[in-house]
């Protein structure tokens, strides 16, 4: 257990020198001013989050085709990692959009997507969470997992046709300089990291969780492959 | 400005939280599999 | 080949006739989305001004939820009496089964759309014509796929009238976007009606395929 307390710290570490990069080295944007400095970790959780998405489908393609449950318990526990990076990316996106956009929210395809993403796997979580742990829910939410993903694509492409009748803001994108652009990739490969090592410590405590059924640990997020527990 | 410190505060709390509600539940679990054996 | 439409053309019929024995579906869908266009009325102030801009939206709301019951009761009552795990125990394909158990509750949202369209060109006067109609017919038949994909997943979940609602609608926003375009042209709204359409039968053949291939991972027991 020490191993991952290690890496956490590790993590912590990295993402504090991110930190320091994005308040102290990158130069503040022309345009944005300060607010801007909240791209480089709101992209970043991003693209994070979109990693442990793809987990999650390659966990639930393999699951569907061997029945191996750590595939199943990797893409449960990238699944909960993925839907806090989306939130943190949600969140830091609203508080971006007001200073620049003068609006919270606006319905394009990137926003709504990234919405609909978040909906879709909080409804993963929560079928594993109500459904009776087994192979059945396993493989129910191997489908859901699969679906959602390739469901985000459309999505996207949905609302950006639609958009061509309605247009709306646009995000205006300049080439970086080099200074930002550094600090952009500093801060994404340390988020990059420090997604790895979450879902690495949740994979471990599923692994737990699958040995050790009881009813104390019921309470504990994520639904095993494992006898059933009796009904709350 | 506000926007600025709200959303890294946010962001901050939010997985530097998860990360520790994670590894003290990651702990939790290997003392009760420990006591069990 | 043939097997598996038998299947499903048998299943469809099977759970058509109880529907029509019952008759607790259909009736209660209908008053439900003339309930729906009444409230509409009240919430939005149509008049014939405005009624080409709401009617699309008050279309799909109804639509969605309708779909939802629909759909959902799907699988509720074959797991009251358990004949579902008796059609998988026969040798017939679990994708045909689904695909008969699919068109069935297509079929009895698609009644229930005989209801709405008419009634709201009699509330509201939007035009009903063949673009309309074809416009939801598409839609429905990948709703349809999906809705009860995801009906048969929760069927045996706590809290399934509220994870269903939850899983399905994300899937069927590509239909509600392609669809609300196309019903908003037919109605009169400016656009490109053939695109919509095209859209919407490219979302129903990779939807239906994508159905297909699950439903044998889902219906499995």
């Amino acid at each position: 257990m020490t191993r991952y307390t290690r890496l956490a710290g590790l993590a912590v570490l990295l993402m504090l020198a991110a930190g320091a990069l994005i308040f102290f080295y990158a130069p503040e944007d022309y345009l944005q001013k300060e607010p801007q400095r909240i791209f480089y970790l709101h992209v970043s959780a991003a693209i994070a989050a979109f990693a442990c998405f793809a987990v999650v489908l390659g966990g639930s393609a393999v699951y569907l085709r061997t029945e191996s449950a750590r595939a199943d318990r990797l893409a449960r526990a990238a699944a909960l990692v993925g839907v806090v990076l989306t939130t943190v990316t949600l969140v830091m996106g609203m508080l971006y959009a007001k200073p620049i956009w003068g609006t919270f929210w606006t319905w394009d395809a990137r926003l709504t997507s990234t919405l609909v993403l978040w909906i879709i796997y909080a409804g993963y979580l929560l079928l594993r969470r109500l459904a009776e742990p087994g192979q059945q829910t396993a493989r129910f939410a191997a489908v859901v997992g699969i679906f959602g993903f390739v469901d985000v694509p459309i999505v996207y492409f949905s609302v950006t046709w639609w958009r061509g009748h309605h247009p709306g803001p646009v995000i205006v994108s300049n080439a970086l300089p080099p200074e930002m652009l550094f600090t952009f990739m500093v801060t994404m490969a340390c988020t990059l990291f420090l997604a790895a090592v979450m879902v690495a410590i949740r994979y471990r405590i599923e692994t737990l969780m699958d040995e050790a059924p009881s009813p104390a640990s019921a309470h504990l997020v994520g639904a095993a492959a494992r006898e059933p527990e009796p009904a709350r | 400005m506000i926007y600025l410190v709200a959303a890294y505060v946010f962001g901050v709390l939010i997985l530097g939280g998860f990360l520790a509600l994670s590894l003290s539940q990651l702990r939790e679990l290997k003392a009760r599999a420990s006591t069990k054996k | 080949m043939t097997r598996s439409i038998s299947v499903a053309y048998a299943v469809a019929r099977k759970d058509l006739t109880s529907e029509w024995r019952t008759r607790e579906l259909v009736p209660a869908l209908g008053q439900f989305v003339v309930l729906a266009l009444v409230i509409a009325n009240f919430g939005f102030q149509i008049d014939s001004r405005n009624a080409t801009v709401i009617a699309p939206g008050v279309l799909w709301l109804a639509l969605v939820f309708a779909g939802l019951v629909a759909f959902g009761r799907a699988f509720a009552a074959e797991r009251e009496q358990a004949s579902l795990e008796a059609m998988l125990l026969t040798p017939a394909p679990p994708a045909a089964i689904f695909a008969g158990k699919a068109i069935a509750a297509a079929l009895l949202l698609i009644v229930c759309e005989m209801v709405l369209l008419p009634a709201m060109t009699l509330f509201f006067g939007t035009p009903l014509n063949p673009a309309l109609i074809v416009a939801v017919l598409l839609a429905t038949v990948g709703m349809a796929a999906v809705g009860c994909l995801f009906a048969a997943i929760v069927a045996r979940v706590r809290s399934r009238e509220v994870l269903l609602p939850l899983l399905t609608l994300p899937l069927w926003i590509p239909f509600i976007v392609a669809g609300g375009q196309a019903v908003q042209v037919a109605m009169g709204a400016s656009g490109n009606y053939n695109q919509a359409v095209a859209l919407l039968i490219d979302f129903d053949i990779l939807f239906l395929v994508l159905t297909s291939l699950a439903a044998r991972f889902v219906l499995d027991d």
